[in-house]
């Protein structure tokens, strides 16, 4: 029983982290089908200027996650106007944002690597103590992650249903052309989603590292795995990603305390092999049918 | 003259001349940079029929050169098999491999192939380094099946250093280098030929190429299959050339490196990533002095070439021929 409850407070810790960064890549993909392969430097970028920004500056964390966000999103915002947008009229734009932001990433990466140096550095927005559910031990920290999580999904949630712009973001993601017969500024809307999801990479960067510590190339891992969960999701599909997100940080949690934790990647991994071999769309994804 | 015979003309006139190189450079460290240079040779002309003709999104192909170096050293290091015979091995074990990733693969759509062949790879390198039970105990200490992170060593050469002592390096270069003409021809072979045609109908109209009986997935699995033997065997080379293999080969710089001589040469022709191999590994030297700026130096020069140049230099080259005409 003890083990039961263990095994959902941490997984859904995880997954909570998990659906924070996905939503982003998922909103990314949903409309302008662009794989942001810089987004695991964005989630370091927002650890380490929350640290700066609390440790050098001496902020309170909610102006170190603020600023953390402002920074991060600014980033999506260049990177769309520098990289997406001169190439979004090509026909491999896929492809070619997709090495883009390889290269975008690995420049980001290694800035931080020169900045702040190659040390594991402590997260310092940090809650201390603990919840005892029967003798399980819950830390306030993971308490807090899943809060700050549910809050910025319901969030998310409210700007994609009930205002304007989630209404220009979800108009171009289900038909592009149609939203921009209809007046929408395409152009406008891609640059709010970069932005937005480079702002969640900030905050799933900062809970990452309050548990994991900061690393310059600390989001690789966590990148590779929000894809995954993108993927099992079906690409672009929001709700889903959120779904997956859940499901995945509750099968690791489960996988870790059976197998170790150096395997749980690899099977986690295996496993969407498989779900992709099975439903090549994702679990959630239409299977779209291609006319010539 | 056709466009095939003047690049196999071409690339015989490149092998004459570099096959006299070593008779005027004795400096062993140029000699081995250019064996090393054969090895990347081989591996982007092959990942960029896949990438560049096929059109297959795949991340995979520095997990299938690892494959070919890892089977090499393990065959040679637990089997005691020689080096030259391990190869060949080597090579037909990463053509396996990769049929069952194609297999998994190729059915699906470009942006998901390239994630689950990165996630594939992945796994491999996770496989590799995490596993720490040891398998043997040789004198230098533990050794886990696949090596774990120091990978593994001692595992014999090609030979040549017994036979001709310390000028063995020109041996291998030698080596290196009838393995990248044949990688090269291959690469011809593929581009000129009928597979390439396939290709080239699938790209212009898709619809038209598939009513005529042109079966994507087929002529994919061909391309990823058959350019698997020759990364394998590059793969396999490299491990006989520097007689490590280290899971260094599965990082991210590596295949970044790899990924940024395609892009800069130009993706989908035949020489453009030589082109390219050739400038990044100049530039590589280059940038040795200011050691630490090297991987941003390599970032920046893979997003400015997609962004400005998407067909590489040799792109370059064809809009001003074009122009000329």
């Amino acid at each position: 029983m003890d083990v039961l409850v263990q095994i959902i407070a941490s997984g859904l810790t995880l997954g909570a982290m998990y659906a924070i960064s996905t939503i982003g890549l998922a909103l990314v993909y949903g409309s302008l089908n662009m794989l942001n392969m810089a987004h695991g430097a964005l989630l370091a970028l927002g650890g380490y200027v929350c640290l700066y920004a609390m440790t050098v500056l001496g902020f309170p964390a909610v102006a170190g996650v603020a600023m953390a966000m402002a920074v991060c999103g600014i980033a999506g915002l260049l990177i769309y106007h520098l990289a997406a947008r001169p190439m979004l009229a090509s026909r491999n734009f896929e492809t070619q944002i997709f090495i883009a932001t390889i290269g975008i990433g690995a420049v980001l990466e290694n800035v931080i690597l020169r900045v702040f140096g190659p040390q594991p550095v402590a997260q310092p927005l940090k809650v201390d103590g603990a919840v005892i559910i029967g003798s399980v031990y819950v830390p306030n920290q993971n308490i807090l992650i899943l809060g700050v999580a549910v809050l910025l999904m319901a969030v998310v949630a409210f700007v994609l249903n009930r205002t304007r712009m989630g209404r220009a973001i979800r108009a171009t993601a289900q038909n592009r052309d149609a939203a921009q017969l209809m007046g929408i500024r395409i152009g406008k809307v891609y640059a709010q989603v970069l932005m937005i999801s480079g702002a969640l990479a900030a905050v799933s960067g900062i809970m990452i590292s309050s548990l994991s510590g900061l690393l310059p190339n600390m989001g690789g891992d966590p990148m590779l795995k929000a894809f995954v969960i993108c993927v099992v999701a079906g690409l672009g599909n929001v709700y889903g990603a959120v779904a997956a997100a859940i499901v995945l940080g509750l099968l690791e949690s489960l996988i870790q305390y059976v197998f170790g934790v150096q395997y749980s990647f690899a099977i986690l991994l295996m496993l969407v092999i498989a779900v992709l071999i099975w439903r090549p769309a994702g679990l959630f994804g239409r299977t779209q049918v291609v006319r010539m | 003259m056709s466009p095939a015979k003047r690049d196999v003309l071409v690339c015989i006139g490149l092998a004459i001349v570099l096959a006299l190189v070593p008779l005027v450079i004795g400096t062993r460290y140029i000699i081995t940079q250019m064996t090393l240079f054969f090895i990347w040779a081989i591996v982007v002309t092959q990942w960029n029929l896949v990438l560049g003709v096929a059109g297959i999104f795949s991340l995979a192909q520095m997990a299938l050169f690892a494959v070919g170096a890892y089977a090499t050293a393990m065959l040679a290091y637990y089997f005691a098999i020689p080096v030259i015979v391990a190869m060949p091995a080597a090579a037909l074990i990463t053509v396996a491999a990769s049929l069952v990733i194609g297999a998994a693969c190729l059915r699906l759509r470009g942006p998901y192939v390239a994630l689950l062949t990165l996630a594939i790879a992945q796994v491999i390198y996770l496989v590799v380094v995490n596993d720490t039970a040891c398998f043997t105990n040789p004198p230098s200490g533990c050794l886990p099946l696949f090596g774990g992170v120091r990978g593994f060593s001692r595992f014999g050469d090609l030979g040549f250093r017994a036979l001709l002592g310390s000028k063995f390096y020109v041996a291998h270069y030698y080596v290196g280098l009838s393995l990248a003409v044949l990688a090269v021809m291959f690469s011809i072979a593929i581009i000129r030929g009928p597979l390439g045609l396939a290709f080239k109908a699938l790209r212009d109209n898709p619809g038209y190429a598939m009513s005529r009986g042109i079966s994507k997935f087929k002529y994919q699995l061909w391309v990823f299959g058959l350019s698997a033997f020759f990364t394998g065997l590059a793969g396999a080379f490299y491990a006989a050339q520097f007689g490590v293999v280290g899971p260094i080969v599965f990082s991210i710089a590596m295949l970044l490196f790899l990924l940024s001589m395609i892009v800069v040469g130009g993706m989908g022709t035949i020489w453009g990533p030589l082109l390219g191999a050739a400038l990044l590994m100049l530039a590589d030297e280059g940038m040795r002095e200011v050691g630490d700026w090297r991987d941003i130096g390599l970032g920046l020069v893979l997003a400015v070439f997609v962004i400005l140049l998407p067909k590489g230099l040799a792109g370059v080259r064809l809009r001003r021929a074009k122009a000329g005409l």
